[in-house]
């Protein structure tokens, strides 16, 4: 929020106070031709997903090829070790011995995994930056918010503010640039 | 749960004639197939025996176990299947019978009843305190009249409560399934030792059991998602069983195939770099000629190519798909009891053909026949389980 160069726009934000109106509300907010627009919730709520139109993340495919190239490296560098840089002969087996080097090659597997997928997850969230903005602490314990961005093209303030009261928000916001 | 959920009752399972028939005749196959054999190669036609006898038994076996683990841990997103799991263990009682014709055949196939050979074989003498008549009959009649006794109580509470409806026949359930798991654990180890790792009386592996444990969970799921989509399809469920559940019972068959893995390599990599003769014996029996490319296949079409098929989300939720991938989970599992049991009497040569074949078949026909009749003898989901409209509701979150 105090990064200075952010092009986050403000926008509105409705507070409901039941699970069932915000997951009404996201769905009839998609219905309505929005797409810049999300749901605060303290808990995941079943069918959230599919309320506010939120796609399958790509975060697998990065899991699955850095998993690939893990393994790919770890194949590599215990050939290169115990093959060619450093043979050393352990009980008379071969120099390039594949069951004792699958235990390497599949903790290198899991480590490249695991750490290209936080990796990107956070670059690809944007973290530290929290979007929406954190308009009221008690989203944390028992509100739900519902906030629509004015970087959605049908964004109009003063409409949105009495479609969210129509749809029972307790509270509405409108948010400034943040 | 804001799906809001219609409890409708399912419609009960038709056991029809045509498929009864059906299993009649696989069953008279194997009878047919079994009888000719053993006139034919008597110890060829009892190894069919024991690799269909052992992969049936197995499969019910973890089935009981699987549905144990669910009334231990209260779940409740599988309560829709839960008679799916009791269903699958329906062979239980049948087992009884085959395990006591397997006793009559036993002197054909292991070694260690053979009193010549362990007068000559200081080893085979030294375990002969364990590996005897007496004390393997002692030991097959208390793990399967135990396994039977389990069945009945797990099954017969959960039946029970489709009349009554009293939600402390599940919970009364809990402590047999305790229990159960904790004999099951023993027994199911002791079974293989004495069936198949017995076998070569030379041999010892002290992670087998884990070993025919993780292949047969692995089989059972794949026939849990067969039997669960073949009464989707017919719309006996009626909107009970969703593709959430195919969904779960798909990440069991994926976790369960990553076991086995991890079980073989463990068992493999140990005894490979350890290379005791005694130990190492086992593989080089496998690891020449045809049972080499037996081998390759198993980690192949058992390890590899399964998980790289269920590794997407859509994977699991496609019906038609997972069905495949079960149907060669299935065939894999056999070629595993294959690759156990065979190379023991001929390490130069495969032979997989009318024995093998027909005593699978019979298998297969008097398995089907314990599950449709159990299922057709009862509601196909526990309509009086208080936790069936969560369970109806079960959503998988991505």
């Amino acid at each position: 929020m105090s990064d200075q160069n952010s092009n986050n726009k403000g926008g509105v934000m409705g507070i409901f106070l039941e699970e069932s109106q915000i997951l009404n509300a996201a769905n009839k907010t998609r219905e309505k031709g929005f797409v810049d627009f999300d749901a605060i919730t303290p808990y995941p709520v079943h069918g959230m997903e599919e309320a506010v139109g939120i796609k399958r993340s790509w975060l697998p495919w990065v899991t699955f090829f850095a998993g690939a190239a893990g393994c790919s490296a770890g194949l590599w560098f215990t050939w290169w070790t115990s093959a060619v840089s450093w043979p050393i002969n352990v009980g008379g087996k071969p120099m390039w011995s594949l069951p004792a080097f699958v235990p390497i090659i599949f903790e290198l597997t899991i480590l490249f995994a695991a750490l290209a997928t936080v990796k990107t997850m956070i670059l690809a969230n944007g973290l530290p930056k929290i979007d929406p903005p954190v308009v009221d602490l008690d989203l944390t314990s028992h509100k739900f918010g519902l906030f629509v961005s004015e970087k959605d093209k049908n964004y109009s303030s003063s409409e949105l503010v009495s479609w969210m009261k129509e749809m029972g928000a307790v509270e509405v916001h409108e948010v400034s640039e943040y | 749960m804001n799906k809001e959920i219609v409890l409708k009752e399912p419609h009960a399972f038709e056991f029809s004639n045509k498929s009864k028939v059906t299993c009649l005749v696989m069953f008279l196959i194997g009878v047919f197939g079994f009888i000719a054999s053993l006139f034919g190669d008597a110890q060829r036609a009892w190894q069919a025996y024991l690799m269909a006898f052992f992969l049936v038994t197995s499969i019910s076996l973890s089935s009981l176990f699987f549905l144990s683990l669910q009334h231990l841990t209260s779940a409740q997103w599988s309560v829709n299947i839960r008679r799916l799991f009791e269903a699958l263990a329906a062979f239980i009682p049948y087992s009884i019978l085959f395990m006591g014709i397997l006793i009559i055949g036993a002197p054909e196939i292991y070694k260690w009843l053979d009193p010549n050979l362990v007068a000559n074989d200081a080893l085979i003498a030294h375990k002969a305190p364990y590996l005897n008549m007496t004390f393997f009959i002692i030991r097959s009649l208390v793990f399967f009249l135990g396994w039977f006794f389990f069945y009945k109580k797990l099954t017969d509470g959960s039946l029970k409560q489709d009349q009554t409806g009293e939600d402390s026949l599940i919970k009364s359930l809990v402590p047999y399934s305790v229990f159960f798991i904790m004999f099951f654990a023993l027994s199911y180890s002791f079974l293989s030792v004495d069936l198949v790792m017995s076998l070569e009386p030379h041999w010892f592996s002290t992670i087998f059991g884990i070993y025919t444990f993780s292949g047969s969970m692995q089989a059972m799921f794949a026939a849990t998602v067969l039997l669960m989509l073949y009464i989707c399809k017919k719309g006996w469920y009626n909107g009970m069983v969703t593709i959430d559940h195919l969904h779960d019972v798909g990440k069991f068959l994926f976790g369960f195939t990553i076991f086995w893995a991890y079980i073989a390599y463990s068992q493999y990599m140990l005894i490979w770099y350890a290379n005791i003769p005694e130990e190492t014996i086992f593989f080089y029996h496998r690891s020449e000629g045809a049972w080499a490319v037996v081998s390759m296949s198993l980690l192949v079409f058992k390890f590899i190519v399964p998980f790289l098929l269920l590794l997407p989300r859509w994977a699991k939720r496609t019906p038609k798909y997972i069905a495949a991938v079960s149907i060669l989970i299935i065939f894999t599992q056999v070629l595993d009891l294959f690759w156990l049991i065979y190379p023991n009497f001929d390490e130069h040569h495969v032979h997989f053909a009318i024995p093998e074949i027909t005593a699978l078949i019979g298998f297969f026909g008097i398995y089907v026949f314990s599950v449709f009749s159990f299922l057709s003898k009862h509601s196909l989901i526990p309509l009086k389980d208080p936790r069936i409209k969560n369970s109806a509701s079960h959503e998988v979150v991505y």
